[in-house]
């Protein structure tokens, strides 16, 4: 599927207090983990906001059709850790883009991966753009994004050993032999 | 039917000289399909930084670009000072903006001088070499140095604006005023150059949203987004910023090399602007929140959070985020998203259905910098090939020269 919008984005904005009040409405309190204010310039005013969320995996998929209903999500990247018994991804959206001086908000979904199953659904369908970022957590941290169609290396070489994740930092990670200082 | 191809253009110099390989399918002359492959030119950037800690990063985040080399500082440090919730003085947050612009300057002239260069026009390549001289030369007077400027750290900036600085850039504005026209007669005026790029490499509105198409390149198809405008940061929150986007000048947004050019050119005028306004409205005060690096990393190591900087970097939006865990002297991850990554995913639809010799120019039209976009863990590959290090290139060139001067 992609989003039910024509592609562009909105142009006009909306309060980030109502997407907090529908993230809240349906996947509870602890969904919202933190919204930064940025303050700028001579009068020290808040410029534009910042918003972490938080999602299970399974309702994953759930969250990223609700930021939908409010523009097209402008996908930056995912970020991502290996934080022991998980992998932790975070993805990060821009809402509100194109719609006025100041409106956009920035928005952050972390979800969490056992590394017993490191499947997430992959946003390719809905926006296209994710594709690198997406091929890039597949090699570096050995996340599987089903329905991802091109799931070739983008940044490592063609010869690298695959059962080495760079950024893991458990045993699959680069052994310290494999590190090469530079001079 | 005429017969298939399909044609690598690179790893080396694709247009411009950058290590990407871009295998593109033909049926003739005509492009088909294209299948990018990055990889040549990644250097872990990310990895390393996990053995450094955060203002040792600000010298490695600055080695990520050569020329939007303080963008990409500015958005590291923008993501730690998120991170550990910094202040910055408003003086600093001025001067940031100044080498923010003053950097957008030296990109997009280089830029429009190469693109010059990618359709033949060789007389405004060179123009563009000139012209570019003069920004490089205030951000020497201001820093010392040409490329990596080393201006910026946590809570600040480490240079002020003398009065000497101030005249220099006094006068570059004045000097681009009355110079960077010939560059937009290129655009507008001369048909040889408007034939080879309008309706060359074009990238639909609807496909630079679905593909998160960024800055220049997303403008050009006339989506009106602009960090500076849309999330105001630093000294932008004083000034009405507005994206520059063609539909605004022509009447419509073709999306295709013209328009990126344009709104390049546009822009180059725009941050004259913005460089005016900083120098008129510059605040007094201190350009550091704290002085003693010694205090900054203790408290930075106190802190315990993921920060994210987004800013409008030259060539699209840059995107730093970076985690911070108490306790740890270094930065626990760091992920980099430069703004030509954003852009590369595009290029496969903007090849559609043009000719193999416009395949450089369409490259070169987004303002491509792999080196931007990645950044290798090096370590022995399985399959034997090597990665050299810059000291042992070095000793096989040498290698070679006493081979050659024995015979």
């Amino acid at each position: 599927m992609t989003f039910p919008v024509k592609g562009l984005n909105a142009e006009t904005g909306r309060e980030p207090e109502e997407l907090l009040a529908r993230i809240r409405g349906l996947f509870g309190e602890g969904a919202v983990v933190d919204v930064r204010a940025h303050t700028a310039g001579l009068k020290e005013e808040v410029q534009y906001r910042d918003i972490w969320l938080s999602v299970d995996k399974g309702r994953f998929l759930e969250m990223i059709d609700v930021l939908a209903e409010f523009d097209f999500p402008m996908f930056y990247v995912m970020s991502g850790n290996d934080d022991g018994d998980v992998v932790t991804l975070y993805y990060h959206f821009g809402i509100f883009q194109c719609a006025g001086r100041g409106k956009r908000f920035g928005v952050a979904v972390s979800v969490a991966l056992p590394k017993n199953d490191l499947v997430v659904p992959s946003l390719f369908s809905r926006i296209p753009g994710v594709e690198y970022s997406e091929r890039e957590m597949r090699e570096m941290l050995g996340i599987t994004f089903d329905g991802l169609p091109n799931t070739a290396l983008v940044f490592l070489p063609e010869d690298w050993d695959e059962a080495v994740k760079p950024w893991r930092r458990d045993e699959t990670g680069p052994k310290p032999e494999n590190v090469r200082e530079l001079s | 039917m005429e017969k298939k191809y399909t044609i690598p253009i690179g790893p080396v110099h694709v247009g411009l000289k950058e290590p990407i390989t871009a295998w593109l399918d033909l049926e003739g002359e005509k492009i088909v399909g294209a299948t990018i492959r990055p990889g040549a030119i990644h250097r872990g950037i990310e990895f390393m930084a996990r053995d450094r800690n955060p203002i040792q990063v600000i010298y490695l985040s600055e080695r990520i670009c050569g020329i939007c080399s303080f963008a990409h500082v500015i958005a590291f440090l923008r993501a730690v000072e998120d991170a550990a919730d910094y202040p910055v003085p408003v003086r600093a947050q001025y001067i940031r903006t100044l080498v923010l612009e003053l950097e957008r300057l030296h990109s997009h002239i280089l830029w429009a001088g190469v693109a010059c260069y990618s359709i033949g026009f060789d007389s405004a390549f060179h123009l563009g070499m000139v012209l570019r001289e003069k920004v490089m030369d205030v951000l020497e007077a201001l820093s010392g140095n040409r490329v990596n400027y080393g201006v910026a750290t946590v809570g600040g900036v480490r240079w002020d604006i003398t009065p000497e600085v101030a005249k220099a850039v006094g006068e570059m504005v004045k000097y681009y005023k009355a110079e960077f026209g010939a560059f937009y007669d290129v655009v507008t005026a001369d048909p040889i150059a408007k034939a080879r790029m309008r309706d060359v490499g074009v990238l639909t509105a609807d496909e630079a949203v679905r593909y998160n198409a960024v800055g220049p390149t997303a403008r050009a198809s006339g989506i009106r987004c602009d960090i500076r405008e849309m999330s105001p940061y630093e000294a932008y929150a004083d000034f009405n910023v507005k994206a520059i986007v063609p539909q605004d000048y022509y009447g419509k947004a073709y999306g295709d090399v013209f328009d990126r050019f344009l709104v390049r050119v546009l822009e180059v005028q725009q941050s004259l602007n913005i460089v005016e306004r900083v120098m008129d409205g510059l605040p007094e005060g201190e350009i550091v929140h704290e002085k003693n690096l010694n205090k900054v990393l203790a408290t930075l190591k106190k802190a315990e959070g993921t920060g994210w900087g987004v800013i409008e970097a030259p060539r699209g939006d840059d995107t730093h985020v970076v985690h911070l865990k108490a306790g740890e002297e270094n930065v626990n991850w760091w992920k980099v998203r430069a703004p030509t990554y954003a852009n590369a995913v595009s290029w496969p639809l903007m090849f559609r259905n043009n000719e193999l010799a416009d395949a450089p120019l369409i490259i070169n039209s987004i303002d491509p910098c792999i080196s931007c976009m990645e950044r290798m863990l090096v370590t022995d590959a399985a399959g034997g090939k090597k990665v050299v290090t810059k000291a042992e290139l070095l000793e096989k060139s040498r290698e070679k020269t006493r081979r050659l001067m024995q015979k």
